[in-house]
């Protein structure tokens, strides 16, 4: 029995998934990411280094904010540019508020119609249209505090730049998001209800759980490299830990653990790594929908979905509590071209993203290297197929497909960034 | 039976993408905010990010397409596209004036990829980044990167009322002055590239005190030269200038 996915719906860009059960035995299985590549690599050669935040956001449309972070602290580490503590805040409200969105779009548009065996979440209208309202409700919460400190939109925000933000939005603003989001918490606790009320199939993952960490918060930003497996470094360690290669068959590279294997990064990931981290009702929550804390434990890829709603929660409460704090002056020192090279990791809303640069005394970027969450956790995505298939075989084969097709959107790939 | 013929039916819409970030079809099926209405008022028979089920071949009374071309297939994708579509609107700045990814037309094709590729270089099919109306008839241009939501709007309410579209072809700068701000490039001597880009963003940059980098594309009147004049004026070198120029219309550029 031969099945294939030409080109999968519901998740960030273009990819599909083929496999082969012979004799009771899985013979093949591929999943082929045929995005076409845009060579962000090739073309940043050339470009001055203020210019390259504005080009990675391009890589991707629901995580812009995480590649203009992720390269603006490789470019400052380059150029020796320390930002200061106001320009970081804000940072952090940036990709906070990012994360809470991407995880809605992706647990109400492009995950749930899994569990409730439809096409598209408008096939479930009329009968959900309260779940629809909260949903459209809470996405303009999110997207308007990314937006207001963004410049004035949440994709492909404008006034984030090298050194920090050219502007922010001035006190009577941040009044006003931190009220939208206070008014929110029912909502938030709503979607969280509904996800953790899918039943999600068995599976149980080896790959290694990674993800970054720092002392006393939930680290997004910056941290360092952990896992479950002990696995331990710096940003600047990051080449040592893991390897990339080529895939003969699809335009993303699969990435590993040097010596070990497949990893898995994202919300399940950082959840597991960092309960300890969450916020008190965030960690009551993950207690409550069952997480563990401690190695080895919440193995199931499946489980993601549900990270997504703990951190949604995690990210409402922290996104009010830096809204308290930060101010809207904009003083930061601004950048000057210097000899340089520099690298950094933060944890996008897919998880691990690295991005690393080599720039000339001119300012002009010489080298510029990528790895993207989905990238990261490709390898495995394969692995738990194959697992999962296996142990499924008795189904029939529309339902083994369906299974298929919700064990690739649970782990919210991202195709455009995986191959960029 | 076709919409416009007055058939009471919702109107039947694909979304498509080509190479690109995704943003577009993000903008329209979550960042916007007439999300409900959209989704509601449009029957989406191909919208591969919000629907699993889907029939690529239409017909389509409104195509709404993403993305630079630059693979083979995407060209005859993009034929097709337009053979079963009433109406076909490029979407961004990618579709329109290639966008980021025709950054790579500057360079030579097999450089820029094997600075990512080494093992399957072969394999690979990508080729010159082209716009969409370099192989089809374009009906008319949503511009911005991402789209700007006056226009996206425009889109969608002129098929549903079936009123032709009128899109925005005029610069940044009126845009800003209406805004009130003040002129970043007369009186502060930044290089701001809104003189001549098409407006559609509501000049967010001006209004954040960053000079505009030109993300909705070239308009179609703009004074090229005079802005690269006065841009030299301000003691920016020939490389300064040409990469501003490049960022989101290096084809244009080029031909």
């Amino acid at each position: 029995m031969k099945t294939k996915i030409g080109y999968l719906g519901r998740v960030e860009g273009e990819g599909g998934v083929e496999f082969e059960i012979q004799g009771g035995k899985l013979r093949r299985l591929k999943v082929n990411i045929w995005e076409p590549p845009r060579f962000f690599e090739g073309m940043l050669v050339g470009r001055r280094f203020d210019e390259v935040p504005d080009i990675v956001a391009r890589i991707c449309g629901i995580c812009p904010v995480s590649h203009m972070v992720t390269s603006i602290r490789a470019i400052e580490k380059a150029i020796g540019l320390e930002p200061n503590e106001n320009m970081l805040l804000a940072r952090k409200i940036m990709s906070y508020s990012q994360i809470a969105s991407s995880h809605l779009v992706h647990l109400v548009m492009l995950a749930l119609p899994d569990y409730y065996g439809k096409s598209s979440f408008m096939e479930l209208l009329p009968g959900e249209e309260a779940l629809f309202k909260k949903f459209i409700r809470l996405k303009d919460v999110f997207n308007d505090i990314t937006a207001a400190f963004g410049g004035g939109r949440a994709l492909h925000p404008v006034s984030m730049v090298v050194g920090g933000f050219t502007a922010l939005p001035d006190e009577k603003r941040i009044h006003g998001l931190r009220s939208g989001l206070f008014a929110a918490g029912e909502d938030v606790m709503d979607v969280f209800k509904t996800v953790s009320g899918f039943e999600l199939p068995d599976l149980k993952t080896d790959s290694e759980f990674v993800a970054l960490s720092e002392e006393g918060e939930y680290a997004i930003n910056k941290g360092r490299i952990s896992s479950d497996m002990g696995l331990d470094g710096e940003e600047q360690d990051y080449g040592s830990l893991f390897y990339e290669k080529e895939v003969p068959y699809s335009n993303a590279k699969k990435t590993a653990v040097k010596g070990r294997g497949s990893l898995m990064v994202g919300a399940l990931s950082r959840v597991s790594l960092q309960s300890d981290r969450l916020s008190e009702s965030a960690r009551k929550l993950a207690l409550e929908a069952g997480f563990m804390p401690g190695p080895g434990k919440n193995k199931n890829p499946f489980y993601n979905i549900r990270a997504q709603a703990i951190e949604i929660v995690h990210f409402t409460g922290e996104c009010q509590a830096l809204l308290d704090i930060v101010q809207s002056r904009t003083a930061f020192p601004k950048p000057v071209p210097k000899e340089g090279e520099g690298s950094a990791l933060t944890e996008a809303p897919r998880g691990l993203l690295y991005h690393s640069y080599i720039i000339d005394r001119r300012g002009i970027v010489r080298k510029a290297n990528i790895i993207t969450p989905t990238a990261h956790n490709y390898l495995g995505i394969e692995e738990n197929l194959r697992k999962l298939i296996e142990n499924n075989m008795d189904k029939p084969a529309k339902h083994l497909q369906l299974l298929a097709e919700a064990l690739i959107r649970a782990y919210d790939p991202c195709f455009s960034c995986s191959v960029h | 039976m076709p919409f416009f013929s007055g058939e009471k039916r919702k109107p039947r819409a694909g979304f498509f993408k080509f190479s690109c970030c995704t943003g577009c079809g993000f903008e329209l099926a979550y960042f916007q905010r007439s999300l409900e209405d959209t989704l509601k008022s449009f029957d989406f028979t191909f919208f591969r990010l919000a629907y699993s089920s889907g029939a690529l071949e239409g017909p389509f009374d409104l195509a709404l397409v993403e993305g630079t071309v630059t693979e083979p297939h995407q060209a005859v994708e993009l034929k097709r596209i337009r053979e079963n579509s009433a109406v076909l609107y490029a979407v961004g700045s990618c579709a329109i004036a290639g966008g980021i990814p025709a950054i790579k037309a500057g360079g030579r094709e097999l450089e820029i990829e094997k600075r990512v590729y080494q093992k399957k270089l072969y394999r690979l099919t990508s080729m010159r980044p082209s716009v969409l109306s370099d192989y089809v008839k374009v009906d008319g241009c949503v511009r911005g990167c991402p789209p700007g939501r006056r226009d996206l709007e425009e889109a969608l309410v002129s098929i549903l009322l079936h009123r032709r579209p009128e899109f925005i072809e005029y610069s940044v700068c009126v845009e800003c002055k209406l805004r009130g701000n003040i002129c970043l490039l007369v009186d502060e001597g930044l290089p701001c590239m809104g003189p001549v880009t098409n407006a559609g963003c509501g000049a967010l940059c001006p209004a954040c005190h960053r000079a505009c980098y030109s993300c909705f594309g070239l308009m179609s009147r703009a004074n090229i030269p005079a802005l690269k004049n006065k841009f030299r004026e301000l003691g920016l070198s020939g490389e300064e200038i040409e990469r501003r120029f490049t960022l989101f219309d290096a084809l244009r550029l080029k031909k």
